[in-house]
């Protein structure tokens, strides 16, 4: 694989806040990354250092090998598409689209032009004018037919309501199936973006908490639901990061997963396993990480082992 | 996609109408599914910064309307004042500033209002700034036509029949309408740089230092009115200003603006939007 991305102890450091706290990370060509995080947890931050619309207080980056700070061979290459983007007044999508067309080389008119029938985007109401829905869909039209080699979508679709965000989602899946490109979606809808992403990097308080595979994530915990007490004998000395009991019922998530044995001896049990979503993961691993912070186990799970750092694959 | 020619809402009308002419790089791309997007041959500064000075005219009220308004506003107001003093000798009067002083606001403006959106549009800032300028620039040059124009106009009626000068200042035109027009171009580029300037200053810092810095400017300057006042220079000040003439005076502005440009071009590279 070939990194586009190549960011080392990267630290962003304001006043009174640490924002981001050396990190290092590579994002690979031709893969759609996952960015998620809680809300102030660096996200933002980091991709306007990797787009050089903010600057790093130590650390660096760089893109397609090179620094990206006043870089027109490779800003030119990159798109960030950010949530409240600014227009200037008076402006309205149509001038906005067009501007954007004269500086992404790759643009494509024709599929603007048909992503703003699918969003049905009005083209000459003035953007300040704009519901929220809409004004969302101009950035992610943007974001789109751009084709930038490089894409970030900073959380562009939180306006977009139901029906729009599926249609993002499988716009760009169909594009990105005929013109393979990198793309960053930032997001906290974990599970609405849980197919689309390959690649997993979570980060919390300015730390990376995560960065695999989405399949290697999933693998890391299963579910297990059935009669409480064969439950209980399964999970042996394996973390519990959640647990459910209604009467006799249980369903306890278990980080690590089956052997093929058990798995059998499992089933054997009437027990069912289920994948854990991909949400639930990343919601444990960012709490886990709260209550190591704060240093006491505060997230019910008794049996918290060791805390476990980023990377640290934990395969049975 | 041109580099040159106007944005114009016709530009926008029709987003369908390139349906049938096949995207060269769709083409390419679809013979060869599965590979990314070759990397396009990067444009050139010079096309991205003329596009900038074409975004930045998509609002045509910032560099065309807005200074033309004002001009006609002050030659109104100007014409009135002079027909109710009803001279018989010539009168002379400021009125033809007020447009200038607006491109303090069109600075402002130019840098509030795009930057964050050329953040988007993924330009360096240096292309961003060159081509506000090079925008700022055309603006100038046609205020400094329009005042040529009037100028000759006022020359010819003898100050709209009234004796009434609003742009024809003798000093100004000392060295005929070239002089008048330099002046006037280094003045608009002037006024405009510290407008966007001051805007970048307050992006980055915000208002108390913004605030502070004015008046460290105030101060300067009335500490300068001082000094000359308790020197008695005023006389030796004001025949400097004359000797240096109106091309002189535009050199020195001219210069000015260039270290302020240069200075508001230092200030923007740490700009975020």
């Amino acid at each position: 694989m070939t990194a586009v991305i190549e960011v080392e102890h990267l630290t962003k450091q304001y006043k009174g806040t640490l924002a981001v706290d050396d990190i290092s990370f590579r994002i690979e060509e031709n893969t759609i990354y996952g960015f998620l995080g809680r809300n102030g947890a660096g996200k933002t931050t980091t991709m306007s250092i990797l787009t050089a619309q903010n600057f790093a207080t130590a650390g660096s980056v760089r893109v397609f090998g090179e620094a990206p700070y006043e870089n027109r061979r490779v800003l030119s290459r990159m798109c960030f598409v950010r949530e409240g983007q600014k227009y200037p007044d008076d402006f309205t999508p149509a001038h906005a689209l067009k501007a954007a067309s004269l500086f992404f080389p790759h643009w494509d008119e024709e599929y603007a032009a048909a992503l703003i029938e699918d969003f049905r985007l009005p083209l000459k109401t003035r953007i300040s004018k704009l519901s929220r829905g809409q004004l969302s869909a101009v950035g992610v039209i943007i974001g789109l037919a751009s084709r930038a080699e490089v894409t970030f979508f900073d959380e562009p679709y939180l306006g977009l309501d139901a029906v729009a965000r599926s249609l993002f989602y499988e716009r760009l899946m169909e594009d990105y199936a005929e013109h393979p490109r990198t793309i960053l979606l930032s997001s906290h809808l974990i599970d609405e973006i849980a197919d689309l992403i390959e690649r997993v990097i979570v980060i919390d308080e300015g730390k990376l908490l995560v960065d695999r595979t989405a399949d290697e994530l999933r693998g890391e915990a299963v579910t297990l639901t059935g009669d409480a007490d064969q439950v209980e004998r399964f999970i042996g000395d394996r973390e519990v990061l959640h647990r459910e009991r209604l009467g006799n019922v249980a369903a306890v998530t278990l980080l690590g997963s089956l052997g093929q044995a058990e798995a059998a001896e499992a089933a054997a049990a009437g027990l069912e396993r289920s994948p854990v979503p991909l949400q639930q993961l990343v919601v444990r691993l960012s709490r886990q990480n709260e209550s190591r912070r704060s240093g006491a186990g505060q997230n019910g799970t008794p049996r918290s082992r060791a805390p476990r750092t980023a990377g640290a694959g934990e395969s049975s | 996609m041109s580099t040159t020619g106007t944005l114009t809402s016709a530009d926008f009308t029709t987003p369908g109408r390139r349906a049938h002419t096949p995207n060269p790089s769709r083409t390419h791309m679809d013979s060869t599914p599965g590979r990314s997007a070759p990397a396009a041959q990067p444009p050139s500064t010079l096309s991205r910064v003329l596009n900038v000075v074409r975004v930045q005219y998509v609002n045509t009220y910032i560099f065309v309307w807005v200074p033309l308004m004002v001009l006609g506003g002050s030659l109104v107001i100007s014409l009135a004042i002079y027909a109710m003093i009803g001279a018989d000798e010539p009168m002379y009067g400021g009125g033809g500033q007020a447009p200038l002083w607006y491109f303090l606001v069109a600075g402002i403006q130019a840098m509030t209002l795009t930057f964050p959106f050329s953040q988007a549009l993924s330009l360096t800032r240096r292309e961003f700034f060159l081509g506000t300028m090079l925008a700022a620039a055309l603006s100038a040059a046609g205020m400094a036509l329009v005042y040529v124009l009037l100028g000759l106009l006022e020359q010819a009626t003898d100050g709209y029949g009234i004796h009434g000068y609003v742009t024809y200042l003798p000093w100004v035109w000392e060295s005929g309408w070239a002089s008048a027009a330099v002046l006037v171009f280094a003045l608009v580029m002037f006024f405009f740089v510290i407008g966007f300037w001051f805007a970048t200053l307050y992006r980055q810092f915000g208002t108390v230092v913004l605030t502070t810095l004015l008046i460290g400017l105030a101060v300067l300057l009335v500490a300068a009115a001082f000094v000359i006042t308790r020197m008695e220079a005023w006389g030796d000040v004001v025949s400097w200003v004359a000797q240096l003439g109106p091309f002189g005076a535009a050199g020195v502005i001219g210069a000015t603006t260039v270290v302020l440009g240069i200075g508001s071009l230092l200030s923007l590279r740490r700009a975020t939007p």
